[in-house]
């Protein structure tokens, strides 16, 4: 197939794949019965939505731009759920036994850093595993998935007595001043907490890194040719060990505002509080084909369905709360169907073999 | 291509895949042995580690104490009543049994796919919709038949058949999804085991028994599976064991001698040979799905049918399990037998503990060493490695006698972080 017809059907099918987006989002509201609907505009137009939407988006976007660098360079990182995780329970555990010797407000920045800390060790893990044993990346990656799902609620159990972590204190907004004065924009993006800003510095950054620096271009050459870069004399094995760290540094921050941002607590019922957010975010360099801003823009879409769903609930508008709690899981296969053609980096997935060994 | 040339290309890949899986089966299959017995090492420090972390309140009979404070749990003592525990009695038997006939479904619905080279996670959302099928078509034919063994077949029958339609209908849509719009199956699959979740807890809060507990109407006793040859109250039927050996005699077959399964085999090894040779990818990638499904499905009947009498929300992790399995078992229908008894036991002896006095770690524990023995199993140059040091000779060149170092100083690192 010719470039321009690739792209052609490329955005044929983006075009086709929105379309069922906004088809499945009234096929929603066909459900939510008529008084409710007129509220509806008051839901979404409020900046309470935007700020919540904007919140929940942070694990995700930070996860996906992680995996974005991991898979860039040629490790399918599918372990990032295990990661948010593994990160989300430290960081609760660490805060938990810090905050009665340290005072609440630097227990939960050590809790923040001891969650990123674990969370990078994970990833190295994976990174050995992978890089150095040759492990099948999915696999892997799995496995690591499959080690967080026993290893947190064991550890809960252990700690805690049971698989839901007790409370622990969580971060402050922080009003930045003047800026957080202005309409609509002010309280959404300058009263926000710690991890929120955060995400604001990382997204533009991974963006920066990947495209305008060396950095960049060897992660970039790493997943697609890295023979030429070992031609170039860079090491390949070292570009990956990075690119996968990255995705574990990411995955923390994510895991961690999950937990010390809101929810003050772990919950390991089940899928855990994760709930799949670590897949969510694969799919969100999927469809952002694999730019940092794109990532966010889509990781923004599944935050916007997810703090939709729960604004529905807190309205106790009368729908079944599991039925619309599946709604962001139905549309990532949706928008797998429609995205999933997305080109990954030829040489993911494969082991590469320096030939100065 | 002619007929002709087709031909040689399909003898030439199949002398290709013959040559691969016969060289490498021994050796992998010794792989997973030394992965297992290096879970057990690992899962002996990481329980002695924990029990570090366990309040000392929480704490009557520390195993050590340390300056630095109480290590609670004896591994040496968890990992005997572990295994004494899962068949110690008749009883106790029973759910070790129990447990594994369940997991050689789940098994060989992770392992048909694994072999195709399809990552399907899925296991576990196919078994919910089988389970749940199981709890609403079990007591509608209830009603409609008359009370006896007659009835009772006639329930047991249909309820299986309509699980495995279900299971293999839910387990056909991330294949057509592949095949079709190529939608990585890992990430829909997980996707349709929470939508699964979702969906049941819905129609059955809502419809079903709605305002009461989260459950179907429990079968009558002589419309479930009764336990033959275990002790009576037990919930074991050999039923299932039996039917589960079976299917997997019959995947087994299918895989190796039939044509359909060597297109199967060969898509999983070399996609490009299959498709050189003219295998249909998307129809081999469909059909292989919805098998796996059905297995998933079936697996929800055995729960319903053997253990638990109805759906119910919550149901065990048969399905992640199944890929510990199908892994362990280096994704063959023979080998998931014994690594399903021996995860049967993992699981009902971290049960089975739970009423032990000398032991009080939580049952979770089992999850854990699921996720060890994975990652164990993922990487072969790894353990085959630590193989070579510890002297098993096939896995390299020489054994030597050395201990694996590279252990060891993981459990000093873990052990002492004074170090």
């Amino acid at each position: 197939m010719t470039e321009s017809a690739t792209a052609r059907l490329r955005s044929r099918r983006t075009v086709a794949g929105v379309g069922v987006l906004v088809l499945l989002a009234v096929a929603v509201l066909a459900f939510v019965p008529g008084d409710v609907t007129s509220q509806l505009d008051n839901v979404v137009l409020e900046v309470g939505f935007l700020s919540a939407t904007i919140q929940a988006a942070v694990p995700i976007a930070l996860a996906g731009v992680g995996g974005l660098y991991a898979e860039k360079s040629g490790v399918i990182n599918i372990g990032i759920e295990g990661l948010l995780i593994v990160s989300a329970f430290t960081s609760v555990v660490a805060t938990y036994f810090l905050t009665g010797t340290v005072g609440d407000r630097t227990a939960v920045w050590l809790g923040f850093v001891t969650a990123v800390v674990v969370s990078a060790l994970f990833a190295l893990l994976f990174a050995v595993i992978c890089i150095d044993f040759k492990a099948d990346q999915i696999i892997a990656g799995l496995a690591v998935w499959l080690l967080a799902l026993g290893l947190a609620p064991f550890g809960s159990t252990v700690i805690f007595g049971q698989v839901n972590s007790a409370g622990v204190p969580v971060f402050q907004r922080i009003a930045v001043p003047v800026l957080s004065e202005l309409p609509v924009v002010g309280p959404t993006l300058f009263d926000a907490y710690p991890t929120t800003y955060i995400m604001f510095v990382v997204v533009p950054l991974a963006w920066y890194v990947l495209k305008r620096t060396p950095y960049g271009t060897w992660v970039e050459a790493s997943g697609e040719h890295p023979e030429a870069l070992d031609t170039a004399g860079t090491d390949v094995r070292r570009t990956r060990y990075a690119s996968v760290l990255v995705s574990g540094i990411l995955s923390g921050i994510g895991g961690a505002a999950l937990t010390l941002s809101s929810a003050g607590r772990f919950i390991g019922t089940g899928a855990t509080m994760v709930d799949g957010r670590g897949f969510i975010a694969i799919v969100t360099y999927l469809m952002g084909n694999y730019n940092p801003i794109g990532t966010f823009l889509s990781a923004m879409l599944f935050a916007g369905m997810e703090s939709f769903q729960i604004r529905l609930q807190q309205l106790g508008i009368d729908v079944p709360a599991a039925l619309i709690g599946i709604i962001p899981h139905v549309s990532v296969i949706v928008v797998l169907v429609f995205f999933g053609y997305t080109r990954i980096p030829d040489r993911a997935g494969e082991h590469y073999e320096s030939g100065d060994e | 291509m002619s007929e002709r040339d087709a031909g040689g290309v399909r003898e030439a890949a199949r002398a290709a895949v013959e040559r691969l899986v016969g060289a490498s089966r021994l050796e992998r299959a010794l792989v997973s042995v030394v992965a297992l017995v290096l879970a057990i090492v690992v899962g002996i420090v990481f329980v002695f580690v924990s029990g570090f972390f366990v309040p000392d309140a929480e704490c009557a009979t520390p195993f050590l104490a340390t300056p630095v404070g109480l290590f609670c749990y004896n591994p040496f003592t968890v990992f005997y009543f572990l295994v004494v525990s899962a068949v110690s009695s008749p009883f106790n038997l029973a759910i070790t049994l129990q447990a594994t006939s369940i997991l050689v479904l789940t098994g060989l619905s992770v392992a048909v796919s694994f072999r195709a080279g399809l990552f399907n996670i899925g296991t576990q959302g196919q078994m919910v919709f089988g389970a749940l099928a199981s709890g609403l078509i079990g007591p509608w034919l209830v009603g409609q038949v008359t009370q006896g063994a007659v009835g009772g077949a006639v329930v047991i029958v249909g309820t299986v058949a309509a699980a495995g339609i279900v299971g293999g209908v839910y387990g056909a849509i991330p294949g057509v999804l592949k095949a079709y719009a190529d939608a990585n199956e890992v990430i829909t699959t997980i996707m349709l085991n929470i939508i699964a979740s979702g969906i049941a807890f819905t129609v059955v809060s809502e419809y079903v028994n709605p305002g009461g507990n989260i459950q179907t109407e429990p079968l009558p006793s002589w419309a479930m599976l009764a336990p033959i040859v275990a002790p009576p109250g037990s919930r074991f039927s050999v039923l299932v064991l039996a039917g589960a050996l079976v299917g997997a005699a019959g995947l087994w077959y299918l895989l190796n001698y039939s044509s359909f399964g060597y297109d199967l085999r060969v898509s999983g090894l070399q996609p490009e040979a299959a498709a050189y040779s003219g295998v249909d990818a998307r129809r081999v990638i469909v059909a292989t799905m919805t098998i796996s499904g059905i297995f998933g499905g079936l697996a929800g009947a055995a729960f319903v049918l053997m253990a638990q009498g109805y759906w119910t929300d919550g149901l065990p992790a048969y399905g992640f399990d199944g890929i510990t399995v199908s892994v362990l078992a280096i994704n063959s229908p023979a080998g998931v037998v014994p690594a399903a008894l021996l995860f049967g036991v993992l699981k009902s002896g971290t049960i089975g503990f739970q009423t032990s006095p000398y032991v009080s770690v939580p049952p979770q524990l089992a999850d854990v060493l699921r996720g060890i023995i994975v990652l164990l199993v993922a990487m072969p140059e790894f353990v085959r490695m630590v193989g070579v040091r510890a002297g098993i000779g096939s896995l390299g060149e020489e054994g030597v006698t050395a201990p694996p170092g590279g252990d060891d100083a993981d459990a000093d690192v873990e052990v002492s972080p004074n170090d």
